[in-house]
């Protein structure tokens, strides 16, 4: 392979650049800001989570007339179109009738309201801003509310189990545009500017990691045929897996099949096992663009893969959970293309 | 002094030249197979359409045409399905979202090449060319038809009924006005979902049939829709010949570059399509006054359910539907949307699935600055590139510009 990063000859100037995006970045962070965390919402990395009873789900708020694609945990930095958008975890909330509703905060207790506030109030009509009746949802839930006033509201999610009729809620108090100065508001900010010029280190770290795997990859031979994959031993040494595709050789963007021959420790072949496939790229943080599936065992420890997509060159892996009498373990073929 | 200082300047100019406008060094091994993988050349013959048994009938090609085109396949008499897929347009529509009885949600795309693609529509809620052609016809924005009516306008326009008997056979019993009333489909508001459900189930079978046959003659007519050789392909074609070519001007050659290495663009825009016609959250902010949305999740539940799927009782081999059977159903699904081909991209103006972008370097600029996802998680990482950067790619974008591979006669209304 002859030069073909010239860019990355120079990396430095770029970094410099980014660095000063991050310094304004953390400038803007530290005035008296938005992100912060009170109520039923928490910050979790850099995703907010919401807890509804036991339940889970990621909770964002965007302006994208205003803020664009910023997202904001509780406090809104202004009035206006407000997207609120509830994402399920798939831990069982996604089945149940979910709603959601707004209400002018005139508990009294501010940023600290709670459920017992929010119950004292009784009849929650009166001091509602926006209602959305319950709607089951498999992914995600979102609404829009256009908010005329800055104020303080509390956002109540509510989901009601059918069989029990048990009811999940969580409360949150969050206030939208024009807040003064406020204490709390900054040490958050504060915590966040530190994350912040952490981000910046790790930032100039992965540079130096990319450089790094890119001259590795240049003095790496390119991996021999891929449509074949020897001898993979699983993670417990349960098992041992030889792949080989149907097509010869890879493609992306293709429809094919898998023969996967099974091996015991001892190097017989395993036959009845349960067998699942997934996969993905780890670099690119995604999976398999398709479901493949095991449709028919081919006898003397041979299986058909079917099923398989690979839908763009790099390196992918595919997990094969292997469970043949009670010892599930997964062998993980590598591939590149 | 002064000339160490007048140097020093003038070799800092040079690098700065070069750093800017490198020189082409050549291709490496690695890079060529990602050019040819996007060459037009490598694109494989038409490919079969199994569940579409007219799919390359001349007949069913004259009649799609026709259809196509016939603003008498509408509720209104205004609209045909080239209303929103103008052939001058890339057949696009220039609008960010399409108008005709009303306004669709989403953003009309250019339709060729489309033969190639196992999903149609942005969510891939459709899984043949023939199965997405009744949607619009039934959909209250769009044609705001209802299959009886179609029917019966096979029936009593002279020409259609010769051309539709001659490649699907007889016609059922419309002139009963009874066992089929005028109008009404399972889709229609309430006269016509009654009228629909008073029919008896097998006649109900009988006009989904004729309806899907109508989705299956258009479907022909589309599979002519092919895309021609672009300055791109040409510049490959001599680059493989002779190992050089002069196609490609510098500008275009650097934005080559970039698409097929650190920008990534070939992770999705692959094949010489430029699509890998599979779906992918790339973080685009939700229109004023909507909702984001949910994209392929919602997407494929509904393919799954369509009786008009690869699997369903419409379907002329329900068989070969791997594709559908082996649907990815992976969280990626939230918020993702079916990439689009990147060839003829000067026709088809706004970009983006809700037409969020009005010219090609706010997409890019988009793709740039990769931000969080309104719903899911973007999947495209920030590109961090200049901006000299950022207009060397669109220059790339637009060498793949290239009339249809397809007789003129088919791109203009037939003449009856
Ligand atoms: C009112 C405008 C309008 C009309 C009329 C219309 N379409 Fe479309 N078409 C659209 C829009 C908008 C989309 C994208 C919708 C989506 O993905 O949800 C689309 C999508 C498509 C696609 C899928 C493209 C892809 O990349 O997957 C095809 C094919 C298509 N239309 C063909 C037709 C045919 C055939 C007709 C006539 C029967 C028709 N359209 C009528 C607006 C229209
Ligand atoms: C992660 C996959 C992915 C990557 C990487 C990617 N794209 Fe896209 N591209 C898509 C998808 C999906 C869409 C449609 C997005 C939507 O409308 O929601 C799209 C849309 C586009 C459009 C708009 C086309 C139209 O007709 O509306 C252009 C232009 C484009 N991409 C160019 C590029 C370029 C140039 C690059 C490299 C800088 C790139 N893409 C990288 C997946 C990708
Ligand atoms: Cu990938």
């Amino acid at each position: 392979m002859r030069e073909r990063r010239f860019l990355h000859t120079i990396p430095w100037m770029q970094q410099l650049f980014i660095a000063f995006f991050y310094l304004l970045y953390l400038a803007s962070i530290l005035t008296p800001g938005y992100a912060s965390a009170h109520g039923g919402v928490v910050l979790e990395d850099d995703l907010c989570v919401i807890n509804v009873g036991f339940y889970q789900a990621h909770f964002t708020i965007f302006q994208p007339i205003n803020t664009q694609h910023e997202q904001f945990c509780e406090d809104l930095p202004g009035t206006g179109e407000s997207v609120f958008v509830l994402e399920y975890l798939h831990d069982g909330l996604e089945q149940l009738p979910v709603d959601f509703r707004i209400i002018r905060n005139v508990t009294g207790m501010g940023l600290f309201a709670g459920v017992n506030d929010v119950e004292a109030l009784g009849d929650l009509d009166v001091v509602t801003e926006f209602y959305h009746p319950p709607v089951t949802e498999p992914d995600a839930f979102a609404v829009l509310h256009e908010f005329a006033e800055p104020g303080a509201f509390i956002g109540i999610v509510t989901a009601v189990h059918p069989d029990t009729d048990t009811l999940y809620t969580a409360v949150f108090p969050f206030e939208v545009g024009a807040f003064g100065l406020n204490y709390p508001l900054i040490a958050v900010g504060v915590v966040l500017g530190l994350l912040a010029v952490l981000a910046v280190s790790s930032r100039w770290r992965s540079g130096g990691a990319t450089v790094a795997t890119l001259c590795a990859g240049l003095l790496l031979p390119m991996t021999a045929d891929a449509a074949e994959i020897e001898d993979v031993v699983s993670a417990d040494g349960y098992y041992r897996v030889t792949a080989i595709s149907r097509i010869h050789p890879l493609a992306i963007n293709q429809m094919h099949a898998w023969e996967l021959q099974v091996f015991d420790r001892s190097g017989q072949p395993v036959i009845n096992a349960n067998i699942s496939v997934s996969g993905g790229m780890p670099a690119h943080d995604h999976g398999l663009p398709t479901d493949p599936r095991i449709t028919r065992e081919l006898g003397e420890g041979r299986y058909l893969l079917e099923g398989v997509k690979f839908h763009m060159r790099g390196a992918w892996e595919l997990y094969v959970l292997i469970d043949a009498t009670g010892r599930p373990d997964t062998a993980t073929l590598s591939l590149e293309l | 002094m002064r000339i160490f200082l007048t140097l020093t300047a003038l070799v800092a100019a040079i690098a700065l030249w070069w750093w800017i406008f490198p020189p082409h060094p050549g291709w490496s091994e690695d890079e060529l197979v990602s050019i040819q993988n996007i060459w037009l050349e490598s694109l494989p013959a038409l490919p079969d359409d199994p569940t579409n048994s007219v799919a390359d009938d001349a007949d069913a090609q004259i009649l799609g045409h026709r259809l196509f085109f016939d603003l008498r396949m509408s509720a209104t008499g205004t609209t045909s399905c080239a209303t929103c897929h103008q052939p001058q347009r890339g057949f696009s529509d220039g609008l960010a979202l399409s108008v005709a009885i009303g306004q669709t949600k989403r953003n009309a795309p250019g339709i060729a090449g489309l033969a190639w693609s196992p999903w149609l529509y942005w969510d891939g809620r459709k899984d043949s060319l023939w199965a997405q052609a009744l949607s619009p016809l039934e959909d209250a924005v769009e044609h705001g038809g209802s299959r009886l009516m179609f029917a019966h306008l096979i029936h009593t326009d002279e020409p259609y009924r010769a051309l539709y008997e001659k490649v699907f056979g007889p016609l059922p019993a419309l002139d009963d006005r009874s066992r089929f009333p005028i109008a009404g489909g399972p889709l229609a508001s309430d006269e016509g979902r009654a009228a629909w459900d008073a029919m008896d189930p097998d006649d109900q079978r009988e006009i989904n049939r004729l309806f899907s046959n109508l989705g299956k003659a258009i479907a022909a007519y589309e599979r002519l829709l092919v895309h021609g050789s672009s300055r791109f392909d040409r510049y490959v074609a001599e680059l493989m010949e002779t190992g050089d070519s002069e196609q490609l001007a510098g500008s275009e050659l650097r934005g080559l570059r970039l698409f097929i290495n650190e920008a990534n663009c070939t992770q999705c825009h692959n094949g010489p399509l430029l699509t890998n016609n599979a779906f992918h959250n790339t973080g685009l902010l939700s229109l004023p006054g909507k909702l984001p949305d949910i994209g392929r999740s919602a997407g494929l539940r509904k393919v799954r359910d369509d009786e008009f799927n690869c699997l369903g009782p419409y379907s002329d081999n329900p068989t070969v539907c791997d594709e559908l059977v082996y649907a990815g159903s992976g969280k990626e699904n939230v918020g993702a949307m079916k990439a689009p081909s990147l060839r003829n991209l000067a026709d088809t103006q706004p970009y983006g699935h809700a037409g969020q972008f009005a010219t090609l370097g706010e997409v890019l600029d988009h793709y740039n600055e990769a931000p969080d996802a309104m719903i899911g998680h973007n999947e495209a990482k920030p590109l961090d590139l200049w901006p000299w950067q950022v207009v060397d790619l669109e220059a790339f974008l637009l060498t793949l510009q290239a009339p249809l591979a397809t007789d003129p006669s088919w791109l203009e209304p037939p003449d009856q």
